[in-house]
């Protein structure tokens, strides 16, 4: 497979090299009101301010809970979505500059896996339908050619060639997951959004998968945004993660560091709330209180300060930003102390 | 020893649909003492949840149907008490909550209306002795200014705090036993360390037995006393919570516990199960769960594995404990 063979390439290249930059990026839905729905009353903000970057055979994990707007900046990365204001840089090319057919010709190259492999996959069309509708619509293959490539992803994704006349409800949750892979594949991405691809499978399939997804990175030099509300997932496969509460990157860090290092009150209370498959493990747990706020009001200053056991007058007043306490190691926290020469970042 | 306060025995539920006949549980076994947890876990399908809507009396008709077995409660056996008596039991000596309780409670009716009926019905008091009674276990449940809140709609509420209200109206008659069908499944994980505290606290104060079904190994761990493995309908190990996860003894238990990702797990690769679980309509002969196995032997196809003892109260049903002999139901020496 020649297609394969640049990327893998490039991953086995030592200088990190930067594929995607976003840099504050903003989407707000407005909420309207009166007759046509014409008057703009408020808007909920999704994604407030998120900036950051990845280097490419790079996997960043995206945590967050419901509401954090952790897809929805999945989906604006790729301009599935129409950011507020903001910038992605893709390859060092502006993706939200670009007309209609550049953009085209870019989503060859940033796709996207969704949750739900049941709604993902139109029940009408065969396997074989569903993975070269991309290619068709790119105008890459056509005839036996086609077949064969879709043989090709269908065996690439650990399914076999003759599945690809069957339809969507003659397979499995994780086989249909499979087919959602091999449609993002079929055009030669060199990055992909993982929209929660594992959360509605069950164990012993989201085992598989997961080492599926990690198996082509390495084969194809992929990189990935991977974004997962299941902390377990996320610290398998990613290289660094960035926690994200009501829009906002709260902590972002190398994956072993966030770990073993969380810095910001939020991300600690979320690794501490995960339920340990080890009985007894006697560990000190934060309750958080109360519920996320709404984001259509979000609190003032620091988000997060309303359940905050440390929160003090300026966490109200003053939206903390986040800044490096750390070599690679970013928290938005007032109280968070930077690294000195004589110890290393300490959290509230 | 006293007789416990729920048996189930040798329960089969089976569903007719348009494909055929299938047990949804099949000859599932298990006994929990007042104020026990007992852990129900399995993927989806294998029976979790039809063994606890088959306790509750629930299972839809058709196409569900009880096919034997034997189901005591509180020294009666279920399947042969009048569905007048049942729904006396239901909402009063055992209640139970779902995991979306969007669906669970009425749109269209207030929480307080909501709870007032089960509380009227069940304890015979008048509608201004209910309503204190309803601000009572919404204060219990840890919803703040729980007088107004009686006056508003589930869906001016976020997803933890109906859970909250289900369990405040499963509490209203202080049952003696709880089944919680994955109740905190469809909560983020701050919320679900909320709910599982606040049902921990409950259940030591009332003592009262839980049933809790999940998928979450985790909340297992933290929250049960003892633990069913469930595949295919049927258990496949029983065992104290310690003893399960130190000692796992069916390979499906073994794998399950393998191909989570721990968070103080590292490693390039998780171990998985291969395969995909059967379809309930073509099941394998014998152990149902051999065509995934890596220790099958053709023996394993030859009938049904029975539960074989490992250690007092630990069971599974795999014959490699007996060295591959049907014959055998006690372990002479436990397989790691």
């Amino acid at each position: 497979m020649s297609a394969a063979a640049a990327p893998a390439a490039a991953a086995t290249v030592k200088e990190p090299r930067e594929i995607l930059r976003v840099e504050n990026l903003v989407k707000h839905f407005p909420i309207t009101a009166g007759m046509f729905l014409s008057r703009e009353v408020g808007s909920v903000r999704a994604v407030d301010g998120v900036s950051f970057e990845l280097n490419e055979g790079e996997t960043l994990g995206l945590v967050g809970e419901s509401g954090s707007g952790k897809s929805t900046t999945g989906r604006l990365v790729l301009r599935l979505l129409e950011p507020t204001s903001g910038s992605v840089q893709f390859d060092g090319q502006d993706v939200l500059a670009l007309e209609e057919a550049k953009l085209r010709a870019l989503r060859g190259k940033m796709q996207i896996i969704f949750q739900d492999p049941y709604g993902a996959l139109n029940p009408r069309k065969t396997v074989l339908e569903t993975v070269a509708e991309p290619l068709l619509i790119h105008g890459r293959r056509w005839g036996p050619e086609l077949h064969a490539r879709v043989r090709e992803l269908l065996e690439l994704v650990g399914l076999a060639s003759y599945h690809a006349d069957r339809y969507p409800h003659e397979f499995s949750g994780g086989q249909r997951q499979r087919i959602g892979i091999a449609r993002a594949l079929a055009l030669n991405p060199r990055f992909i959004v993982c929209d929660e691809p594992v959360s509605a499978l069950d164990v012993s399939i989201q085992a598989q998968i997961v080492n599926l997804l990690q198996d082509l990175q390495e084969e194809l030099g992929l990189t990935y945004l991977f974004i997962a509300h299941d902390l377990g997932v996320v610290k398998h496969i990613s290289t660094r993660v960035a926690v994200m509460y009501l829009g906002r990157i709260v902590e972002i860090a190398d994956k072993a560091e966030l770990y073993a290092r969380p810095l910001h009150p939020y991300t600690r209370a979320l690794l501490s709330a995960i339920p340990v498959p080890r009985p007894g493990a006697g560990r000190e747990r934060v309750i958080l209180q109360g519920e996320v706020p709404s984001p259509i009001n979000p609190p003032s200053g620091c988000h997060f300060h309303t359940r905050c056991p440390f929160a003090v007058a300026e966490c109200r007043a003053v939206d903390p930003p986040l800044r490096e306490v750390a070599p690679g190691h970013k928290a938005a926290c007032h109280l968070v102390q930077p690294q000195t020469a004589q110890e290393g970042p300490r959290g509230p | 020893m006293s007789e416990p306060l729920l048996s189930v025995r040798n329960l089969k539920t089976v569903f007719k649909t348009e494909d055929g006949q299938f047990a949804a549980v099949d000859d599932v076994s298990f006994e929990l003492n007042e104020g026990e947890v007992i852990g129900i876990v399995g993927e989806s399908g294998s029976g979790k949840s039809v063994t606890a809507l088959s306790i509750m009396g629930l299972v839809p008709n058709p196409p569900g149907r009880i096919a034997g077995g034997e189901i005591r409660f509180e020294g009666r056996n279920l399947l042969e008490l009048p569905e007048r008596e049942m729904r006396r039991l239901r909402g009063g000596r055992m209640a139970m909550i779902f995991q979306e309780p969007m669906t669970s409670l009425n749109p269209v009716f207030t929480v307080g209306d909501q709870l007032f009926e089960g509380i009227i019905e069940h304890e015979g008091v008048g509608k201004r002795a209910a309503r204190d009674r309803a601000v009572e276990l919404l204060d219990k449940v840890g919803i703040a200014a729980p007088a107004e809140r009686l006056d508003q709609y589930p869906h001016q509420m976020s997803g933890g705090m109906r859970q909250r209200v289900m369990i405040a109206m499963a509490l209203a008659c202080n049952p003696k036993l709880l089944l919680a069908d994955e109740p905190t499944t469809a909560l983020d994980v701050t919320i679900q360390a909320q709910i599982l505290d606040l049902l921990r606290e409950l259940q030591e104060e009332f003592r009262m037995a839980v049933i809790m079904i999940t998928h979450n190994l985790g909340v297992v761990a933290e929250f049960a006393h003892k633990v069913m493995v469930m595949y295919c309908g049927r258990a496949v190990e029983t065992a104290p919570v310690g003893e399960l996860f130190e000692r796992p003894s069916h390979p499906y238990t073994q794998g399950l516990l393998r191909s989570i990702p721990h968070l103080d797990h590292e490693g390039a690769r998780l171990r998985t199960i291969k395969g995909t679980v059967p379809s309930p309509f073509a099941l394998p002969p014998g152990c149902r769960f051999a065509a995934r196995c890596e220790h099958a032997r053709p023996a394993c196809a030859e009938a049904e594995p029975p539960m074989i003892g490992v250690v007092p109260d630990h069971e599974a049903a795999c014959i490699r404990l007996t060295g591959y002999r049907h014959d055998l139901t006690r372990a002479t020496e436990p397989v790691a």
